[in-house]
């Protein structure tokens, strides 16, 4: 009868109103909450209780503070105490213990008669292991050394239990799923007999050793059929010299998540595992496959085995199904956007050797720049296009002609298919068919000179797309020039510096003085404030202007201000401050976009703080704080008085 | 015994065997929080026993002196005597809602079951006892025996303990209802005031004394039967 779903049962009601309005309970869905509610026991503890000591209480529950407080402290050895925390309603005590799987790790002592919800800490790592955000909840609010831990008791948790696909591809280490066993063969084993090997073996590749048995090289079937047959070599031919070199490895500790990433950015789909500086498996694309059921290396695979510009245009519409998937298995908006980056990146590549099949080869060397945040790879959905072209300077006439007019067909002809495949046009022209961003090396380097040297606002404005180039295709080398000569004058550039510094501290998060959020009073965004251009771009324009100051050799944001923070050009705190903060505003705006997405909107940047949970609420603030001391980081390092 | 035997019409309902089994010989002498209790409180049509009417029996149980979210007990009953007018309910429950209830007969055993062997517990729990045990004469051929303690009583033995023996309980007896008790010991505080609810404030309140008594030395089960059933309640 008790048991009964609707049963009238205030217990219940009460529990799940008061976990609807803590943190971070309230993430949950009010079935969960329910089902949670119904596990919960509460309990009293009279003022002066001593619920937990140190080093010693078993922690069996997650206390939930209903009423009354807790103070929480340290006793040393010799029996010295430091207050640590004072804790009251809405709060909770006992996480960190159960998580670590340790006894109490502080004094617990009630200040006041108080009351508790109790939660048994089985129930309680199975909400952790079931819901993302609150998950994630604990992860953040705890020390990068607990987090490793929190990550260790997943992965057991998960092992035993068996429940959803959870957070597999970022906790499966590569020693675990690689199940391909090494085979080696010399360098001078002709081509024909390692086929037999490999068809023998059932397996796709071996590895090829020198006289000393050091590995040098991989041959895999793909090597045999595209340069073997395909070049009409004869099957005499030593492995050595169609083997790729060297072999790309990963570490046995790496994540699964990893191996993938460099299998679609170094273009394999075989990476050899090394273990302590050995080499002692082999992982393919295939063995991950069949551990991941949505793995990205699908749409990877899928991508690469087009044979038409057009078989393309569908395939950037699948990019959101799989980073839905990343999404849901608990991936960091850091790893999304990279994968974003990535696959952008591989369909952009294959319609480029596409277009250059039917186009026949350039008349020079260029390579395609990609700029703004395809260049800091951090594209969410449906990015604007942001591109342009750079080739090799040539004192022949003739060719320099014959290369302008080649790059302006195949430029527009590239823009045309982009925007099929659902990237929008760049509003304000910066692409590649636009003559003036189709330029040989020497043009490229006097725009930059000539941005840094007269500080207009134009320039200052270019500065925040163009600067933050990469080059992903074609010769690459040109743009790596270009890079290391903008960043051998950038640091002396007082004026232009000045200038971006300045510009870093026109404008305030959107926070009022009393730390709510500033939204938009009317028109079509009424209510909501741009995550973008309110928040986000603080801290990419912070990371450039500091990057361009220090010649940091980096374009994306999170990698700029890891080298920032640990070469000391900024104090490491506020780095790994604005680090967290920014791969916030990132997380918001990714599952913003996906939200919209899914209602069949266009996405786009505007966040309602209405929507937002508590939790997120508060966070987002605490993002947004760390704005003013990146602001105040400005003013110091530059000398700026306040404007 | 054996007269008490020939006397019954017929044998006492299997439940009522077994509590009064159960309850006959028990030890008292471990500490509270190893015996289970029921917290309960009903709501009746008026306070005569000769012709009111339970319509309401509302519990949540205790373990280990821990609230148990999961195991609580409402149903509402339909009343036998149809001539109870709304005016004379003094809750707000509409006749309508009572007279889709089931009867005491279906009710009163899932009662008992959910009990179990459990203690009982209640704000001057003594009446809704006795209504409870003449409705389970009727109907099951027996009564209850179960134990109770009284958390009107304990609050008044709370006090005495608290201000010391010259505590005048007479002078502000009218706080011993439950929502002055509850603000006076500043108990989380529940609105709504059904049989359900007023369970629950009472279980948070049987916590609040029972764990508050431990400083003065009452521990054991047979200390707070003691300790409840020095106060004699005026009604």
């Amino acid at each position: 009868m008790a048991s009964d779903e609707d049963s009238y049962s205030p217990p219940l009601t009460v529990i799940v109103k008061f976990l609807q309005s803590a943190l971070p309970f309230n993430s949950l869905d009010s079935r969960a909450l329910y089902r949670l509610a119904r596990l919960c026991r509460i309990d009293f503890f009279p003022q002066g209780t001593i619920v937990f000591q140190q080093g010693i209480s078993t922690v069996d529950y997650l206390y939930l503070i209903q009423q009354g407080g807790v103070k929480s402290y340290l006793k040393d050895a010799d029996d010295e105490i430091s207050l640590n925390d004072y804790r009251g309603r809405g709060e909770y005590f006992g996480a960190l213990p159960i998580i670590q799987n340790t006894r109490a790790n502080l004094n617990v002592e009630t200040v006041e008669d108080t009351f508790c919800f109790l939660i048994s800490k089985d129930d309680f790592l199975q909400l952790l292991a079931r819901h993302r955000e609150f998950s994630q909840y604990f992860l953040r609010t705890m020390s990068a050394k607990m987090v490793k831990n929190v990550y260790a008791e997943f992965r057991q948790h998960k092992i035993s239990t068996k429940t959803e696909s959870g957070l597999y591809l970022f906790s499966a280490t590569i020693g675990k799923i690689a199940k391909g066993r090494l085979f080696t063969i010399p360098a001078g084993t002709a081509v024909r007999e390692a086929a037999v090997i490999m068809s023998e073996k059932r397996i796709g590749s071996l590895l090829v050793t020198d006289n000393d048995g050091k590995i040098i090289g991989i041959v895999t079937d793909r090597d045999i059929r595209s340069k073997v047959v395909a070049r009409g070599l004869v099957y005499q031919t030593d492995v050595a010299e169609i083997m790729t070199a060297p072999v790309q490895t990963i570490s046995s500790q790496a994540v699964c998540f990893d191996a993938i990433l460099q299998m679609m950015k170094k273009r394999v789909h075989h990476l050899a595992v090394e273990q302590g500086g050995e080499i002692v498996r082999m992982i393919t694309t295939h063995d991950i496959m069949v551990t991941q059921g949505t793995s990205p290396l699908y749409l990877f695979r899928e991508i690469g085995a087009q044979r038409r510009v057009s078989g393309l245009y569908d395939l950037s519409a699948k990019i959101y199904q799989v980073v839905r998937s990343l999404i849901e298995e608990g991936a960091k908006a850091n790893n999304i956007t990279r994968m974003i980056a990535v696959l952008n990146d591989h369909i952009l590549e294959k319609m480029l050797s596409l277009l250059l099949e039917e186009y026949g080869a350039a008349p020079l060397p260029f390579c395609w720049l990609l700029m703004g945040s395809e260049g800091r790879r951090e594209q969410t959905f449906k990015t604007d296009q942001d591109n342009a072209i750079l080739y090799a300077d040539s004192d022949d006439e003739v060719k320099n002609l014959r290369a302008a007019e080649f790059f302006r067909s195949f430029g527009e002809a590239v823009i045309g298919h982009l925007v099929k495949c659902g990237y929008p046009l760049c509003p304000g022209d910066i692409m590649a068919s636009n003559p003036k961003w189709r330029q040989p090396l020497a043009v490229w380097k006097g725009y930059f000179r000539a941005w840094c040297r007269t500080p207009t606002p134009e320039s200052v404005l270019n500065s925040t797309i163009f600067f933050d180039f990469k080059a992903e295709f074609g010769a690459v080398e040109l743009a790596a020039e270009l890079r290391s000569e903008v960043l051998g004058y950038s640091k002396r550039e007082d004026l232009f510096l000045m200038h971006m510094a300045r510009n870093c501290l026109a404008s305030r998060p959107p926070l009022s003085f009393f730390k709510n959020f500033v939204v938009e009073k009317d028109g079509r965004h009424k209510d909501t404030f741009d995550l973008k251009r309110k928040g986000m771009v603080f801290f990419v324009d912070f990371a450039r202007l500091l990057s361009l100051k220090y010649g940091v050799d980096e374009t994306n944001t999170m990698a700029r201000l890891q080298v920032l923070g640990q070469g000391g050009y900024i104090p490491e705190s506020l780095g790994m401050e604005l680090v967290e903060a920014y791969e916030f505003l990132m997380q918001v705006r990714l599952v913003h976009q996906l939200h919209q997405m899914d209602g069949g909107h266009e996405p786009d940047n505007y966040i309602k703080p209405g929507d937002l949970s508590d939790l997120e609420r508060q966070t987002l603030k605490e993002a947004f704080a760390v704005i003013s001391r990146l602001q105040e980081f400005i003013k110091q390092e530059f000398h700026l008085a306040e404007l | 015994m054996f007269t008490d035997f020939f006397k019954a019409r017929k044998a006492p309902h299997p439940l009522i065997r077994q509590n009064n089994r159960y309850f006959r010989e028990f030890s008292a002498e471990s500490p509270l929080g190893e015996y289970d209790f029921i917290v309960f409180d009903t709501e009746l049509t008026g306070f005569s026993k000769k012709k009111d009417e339970i319509i309401a029996i509302g519990a949540v149980r205790i373990s280990n002196l821990q609230i148990s979210g999961a195991e609580t007990f409402y149903a509402l009953v339909k009343p036998e005597n149809n001539s109870h007018t709304p005016s004379t309910l003094v809750h707000r429950l509409t006749p309508q809602e009572l007279m889709q209830a089931d009867d005491l007969k279906v009710v009163l055993p899932h009662f008992i079951e959910f009990c179990g062997m459990a203690f009982l517990a209640g704000h001057y729990v003594r009446l809704d006892f006795e209504f409870i045990n003449r409705a389970a004469k009727k109907i099951l051929g027996g009564v209850l025996q179960t134990p109770y303690l009284d958390t009107m009583r304990l609050a008044m033995a709370f006090n005495e303990y608290k201000h010391g023996h010259y505590y005048d309980h007479y002078n502000v007896r009218s706080s011993y209802n439950l929502a002055a008790l509850s603000k006076e010991f500043n108990l989380p505080e529940f609105v709504e005031h059904n049989a359900m609810d007023d369970a629950l404030q009472t279980a948070y309140l049987f916590l609040f004394l029972v764990k508050k008594m431990r400083r003065y030395g009452v521990r054991t089960m047979a200390d707070f039967l003691k300790a409840g059933r020095n106060w004699k309640i005026i009604l």
